[in-house]
């Protein structure tokens, strides 16, 4: 019974620009509303954002102040074989280029007041810098180096080189070479002192278990921020789309397609998903950097943040509020674009 | 299936007083809205035929089914039961897109609440129908000027609807529904939210619309002044069509026939 059928036709859907269009007359206009719906993002993605900050915070000073009781544990080893280090010469070998660990404990013996160091290798101009001028001579015979020295210092990643390290720490005021590394001096009488720590096997069990438990905490608490976050977004989204039933109801009348009313939706959801995730961010960083700076101190945190892990962290949140919020609007754009018109317009939402 | 002309003319009787072809028929339409395990039966068996041209006003008690005759009949809805055609087409048998496409050139509509989108302004309303037909922005706009115009909106093109009054935004709806120059208008109660008078000015307007440009107006109404304008009046009630008249059987001052 479809007499007249042919010359029906599929009404066409509209170019995405008028979609756009549409959705930012809308989102201008019912500013009220579209804030409340950003808001709902916002919050989702700072909470995310703040517990991942807050994670890197505890992750770096932690790290930062592990550093710290290592480094003085190695002055003490040192100074306990050597006597006080104050207004002495250090003479040192570098065997390779330094790892921050070696940079911060050359610092750090300037800073307790060693005068000078006869330094051997190309990092000198470097530690002249760190040090504040602190380079005695720079040094190619390796004879002379350690001339007057309470101790012989090797440092840096690389092969010892070929020497007579008897001869050497012969020189110094207590025979001794302290080592920064796991090197092994041939030498049958000068008192090898590795400063780097050996760790036990209960020790290094201790610290895999403690990785293992911290990794495990990140998971739950991530997946746990997720969750409140997916609940605030797709809060946030159901309810802008039911309350535009009417709305959504008309525009059917008129003749827009089903694709259309979820484009519309999907456009909507990814603004404000990505205006929100960004201002998340920016207020979660913060939010975090605040509360922790209460307990660390703002030097330690801004010392020991990991910008780098924080940027990742924040792409990461913002790409997490936009796929959110585009997932949390699939269902209530589909169920709207579904529905027969005349339900839509009796909807009294 | 293609009919045959007897088939075709059985189905589609030319009304014999005007000779004028039969643009909407309903048969035995039934519909029945379930929520839960309980049953409305909103429409049960109402069966009609709106011919081309034609002012048919549609009355009843509110819960009489109206409403869903009206949503039926308009394409906004599927029958439980029955056959809905629309001009000659049995809804049944279109898929969405196609639905969308017969609401959008075959058919305005206008709402007791007016319905117009609120975050458009007056012109863009009427324009968006046209934009759905894929009609361009400068023909759309140049168009819907033309329908403002023809309500007496043409003044206040750029105000938002929440800026008009409720008649303004009923004659903003008007236009709006004109706007793919539809050959059916229906109107669920237009003049519902208006005061008396600008009721009266929007049946006048809806009278005129029907002279000059031919469409067939079908209203829902509880208007006994909307009575007076039609051409045909049917009443509907528990479901059922009851009664059919035309306005000169009507007594008005006691709203019984004669």
């Amino acid at each position: 019974m479809d007499g007249n059928k042919a010359t029906i036709q599929k009404q066409v859907k509209l170019p995405i620009g008028v979609a756009l269009q549409v959705v930012g007359q809308g989102i201008r206009i019912r500013l009220g509303r579209s804030v409340v719906t950003l808001l709902g993002v916002v919050f989702g993605i700072a909470f995310l954002m703040s517990l991942l900050t807050g994670q890197a915070i505890r992750t770096g000073v932690g790290r930062e102040t592990q550093l710290r009781d290592e480094l003085d544990r190695r002055i003490n080893f040192l100074t306990a074989k050597t006597g006080p280090l104050k207004d002495a010469t250090l003479g040192v070998i570098q065997a390779g280029p330094l790892d921050e660990t070696e940079r911060r404990f050359v610092k750090l013996l300037a800073q307790n007041g060693l005068k000078s160091f006869n330094w051997v290798g190309n990092s000198a101009p470097e530690v002249e810098q760190i040090t504040g001028g602190r380079i005695k001579a720079v040094e190619t015979d390796y004879a002379r180096v350690a001339g007057g020295a309470p101790a012989l210092l090797v440092i840096g990643d690389g092969a010892l080189p070929e020497a007579d390290w008897d001869a050497m720490a012969g020189r110094t005021r207590e025979r001794a070479i302290a080592t920064m590394r796991d090197y092994k001096p041939v030498t049958v009488s000068a008192t090898v002192v590795p400063l780097a720590r050996e760790l036990q096997p209960d020790e290094l069990a201790r610290i895999t278990a403690e990785k293992r438990k911290d990794k495990v905490r990140t998971i739950w608490i991530v997946t746990l921020a997720l969750l409140v976050t997916v609940i605030g977004i797709s809060n946030a989204m159901l309810m802008s789309v039911t309350e535009r039933f009417r709305e959504i109801g008309t525009m059917k009348c008129l003749g827009a397609v089903s694709g259309f009313i979820r484009q519309m939706f999907f456009i909507e959801s990814t603004l404000l998903g990505f205006a929100g995730s960004l201002a998340g961010v920016v207020l979660g960083i913060a939010f975090s950097i605040a509360a922790f700076s209460i307990t660390y101190g703002p030097a330690a945190i801004w010392s020991s943040l990991d910008w780098p892990r924080l940027v990742l962290y924040a792409v990461m949140s913002v790409f997490a509020g936009v796929l959110l919020s585009v997932v949390a609007a699939i269902y209530p754009a589909g169920f709207a674009s579904r529905m027969v018109p005349a339900t839509a317009l009796r909807s009294t939402v | 299936m293609a009919l045959d002309k007897k088939q075709y003319d059985d189905l589609f009787p030319e009304n014999e007083a005007t000779g004028r072809q039969c643009i909407i028929r309903a048969v035995n339409v039934r519909k029945t809205y379930r929520a839960g395990k309980a049953e409305t039966h909103a429409l049960r068996g109402a069966t009609l035929d709106i011919f081309d041209g034609e002012y048919l006003s549609i009355m009843g008690p509110s819960g009489s089914g109206k409403s869903t005759l009206f949503n039926m009949i308009g394409g906004l809805g599927k029958p439980t039961e029955g056959k809905v055609y629309i001009d000659q087409v049995d809804i049944a048998q279109l898929d969405p897109d196609e639905l969308a496409w017969l609401r959008c050139r075959k058919i305005g509509y206008v709402f007791q609440s007016f319905n117009l989108i609120n975050v458009m302004s007056c012109i863009e309303n009427v324009m968006l129908p046209m934009s759905f037909a894929g009609l361009d922005s400068e023909e759309a706009r140049d168009k819907a000027m033309y329908l403002l115009k023809l309500v007496g909106l043409d003044h206040r093109p750029l105000h938002k609807p929440s800026e008009l009054s409720g008649g303004q935004q009923q004659r903003c709806a008007i236009a709006r529904a004109l706007a793919n120059s539809p050959q059916i208008v229906l109107a669920d109660e237009p003049t519902a939210n208006l005061d008396s008078k600008t009721g009266a000015e929007m049946i006048e307007l809806l009278a005129t619309l029907k002279r000059s440009l031919g469409v067939t107006i079908i209203a829902a109404t509880h208007d006994l002044k909307m009575l007076q304008t039609s051409d045909r009046i049917l009443w509907i009630d528990d479901g059922r069509i009851v009664k059919s008249a035309r306005p000169e059987e009507i007594d008005f001052a006691s709203g019984h026939l004669h």
